[in-house]
């Protein structure tokens, strides 16, 4: 592998090497160079701010940052060495500064009402702005995308703009959904970005031929293990849709084989506990075709409610409308090992629309039933959480535009 | 006659060359087969000096900051 060759050369400083990682979740990338036992400072793209089309890219870049190779057989170390570490290059006449963005400078400018000035905005405050400033990265691209709606990498960074939102404590219930449309819509502006496309379906049903995402990550973890290290901690767990193959507490788990709740006896939360987010991939849909949902349960930290784990996990029973067929109808999402936790439990399905469906926004329904408790000291309770996810059904397949 | 024998090798030295030619050639860097690289990517330009997140705290940090040292960068996705 060519990192571990470039190693000595790093080691007698002669190079060094930067990785810049174009994942949603750049702590994924992290573990990857872990397992590979490699400790490059790793930047993270995850807005394609660089605006590339693909990855991977391997750059060759002088002392005076200019980019001598686009493309250097890196499987050779000694041609790197020959070809560009023990080449001298002339210092250019003039060097563009560390770009360091005034904000106050490009807020101001936004009163010009361009979409330009709202994305140059956007684009410094996600680098620049406080850890608070997921809100208003996304109001800047939103107003970029008001201006300039065919705009696709405003589109694309709205997308994953809202995407880390919901991935901080200041989610709102609709971000994940909003970050898929946002990306369909950049995608649909330009069909070509491949990046843009893998992000689209990194949450989207399985493709009939699948393309591994991060199964990778269960093999960097025991190996990582057996070194006598400890794998980073991920911020965001992968979901079903990002695995091949599903994990093994959802595999080991007591899935029921029929109806748990079939007259609907079992009492109703309606938010108190447990909040509901969801999430369809993609928007609309046509008849034959799968739509991935996302439903994920949230205990309500406002009445501190935490799961109780000391019982059958949380259950989801799927009841998809006549004609509709689904991936799976029960799910059971695993519990912690601790005896109470509070983390949120996402179960995903895919539905697949019948040939004679009609246009029309349709409701699947569904349910999930679980233990919670109110309070850590409080009072335990087994409760039904009604879901209705809807997707939308449209005539044709619609176009992509060049 | 003369001309007609020289115009007869030149078509069967272009057919027997062209083949071979094009079966030599090296093959060109992905992105000139599909779609050009963005400004600051190509050979002889300024790589940008925008910041981005370090992915380990966060903290804004622009490739600019390792000039002085020749540098490979690496960019990839870890799916």
């Amino acid at each position: 592998m060519w990192h571990a060759g470039l190693a000595q050369l790093e080691r007698d400083g002669r190079v060094a090497v930067v990785a810049i990682v174009q994942d949603q979740h750049p702590d994924r990338a992290r573990l990857f160079l872990q397992w590979k036992q490699v400790g490059w400072p790793t930047l993270a793209d995850s807005l394609d701010l660089l605006n590339l089309e693909t990855v991977p890219l391997t750059l060759a870049i002088d002392e005076y940052g200019i980019v001598r190779f686009s493309e250097l057989p890196m499987s050779a170390v000694a041609t790197i060495e020959q070809m560009f570490v023990n080449r001298t290059y002339p210092k250019p006449a003039a060097l563009p500064p560390a770009d360091t963005p005034d904000l106050p400078a490009l807020r101001a400018a936004t009163a010009r009402g361009t979409a330009g000035a709202w994305r140059s905005y956007g684009d410094a405050l996600s680098v620049w702005g406080a850890a608070s400033r997921w809100g208003a990265v996304i109001e800047a691209y939103q107003h970029a995308a008001q201006l300039a709606p065919r705009d696709g990498p405003t589109q694309f960074r709205l997308g994953s703009a809202f995407r880390t939102r919901y991935d901080s404590s200041a989610r709102q219930p609709t971000d994940f959904q909003d970050a898929e449309r946002h990306w369909a819509r950049a995608l649909d502006i330009d069909p070509n970005r491949y990046i843009w496309r893998r992000r689209v379906q990194q949450y989207g049903p399985h493709l009939d031929t699948p393309v591994l995402f991060f199964d990778w990550i269960r093999d960097a973890r025991v190996e990582i293990a057996r070194l006598g290290e400890t794998p980073l901690k991920l911020a965001v767990e992968p979901g079903d849709s990002e695995y091949d193959t599903p994990s093994a507490g959802v595999v080991g788990a007591k899935v029921p084989t029929a109806e748990p709740d079939p007259q609907g006896r079992i009492r109703r939360d309606r938010g108190e506990f447990v909040s509901v987010e969801t999430a369809v991939v993609p928007l609309s849909v046509t008849p034959g075709q799968t739509a991935r949902m996302h439903v994920t349960f949230r205990p309500n930290l406002g009445t501190k409610a935490h799961w109780n784990n000391g019982v059958d996990p949380l259950v989801y029973w799927l009841s998809p409308p006549h004609g509709w067929t689904a991936d799976r109808r029960a799910m059971v999402t695993p519990s912690a090992s601790t005896e109470v936790s509070q983390e949120p439990r996402t179960v995903e399905f895919e539905v697949t629309v019948p040939e004679t469906q009609v246009p029309a926004t349709i409701v699947v329904p569904g349910y999930a039933l679980y233990y919670v408790c109110e309070d850590v000291n409080g009072v335990c309770m087994y409760r039904r959480r009604d879901v209705n996810v809807s997707v939308r059904v449209t005539a044709t397949q619609k176009e992509t535009k060049p | 006659m003369k001309s007609v024998i020289a115009l007869l090798l030149t078509a069967v030295s272009v057919v027997a060359v062209g083949p071979r030619a094009e079966y030599q050639a090296k093959p060109k860097p992905i992105w000139e087969r599909n779609a050009p690289l963005p400004r600051g990517f190509n050979p002889g330009e300024a790589f940008p000096t925008i910041a981005l997140s370090s992915a380990a705290d966060g903290r804004p940090v622009s490739v600019a900051a390792f000039r002085g040292k020749k540098l490979i960068v690496n960019v990839f996705a870890s799916w």
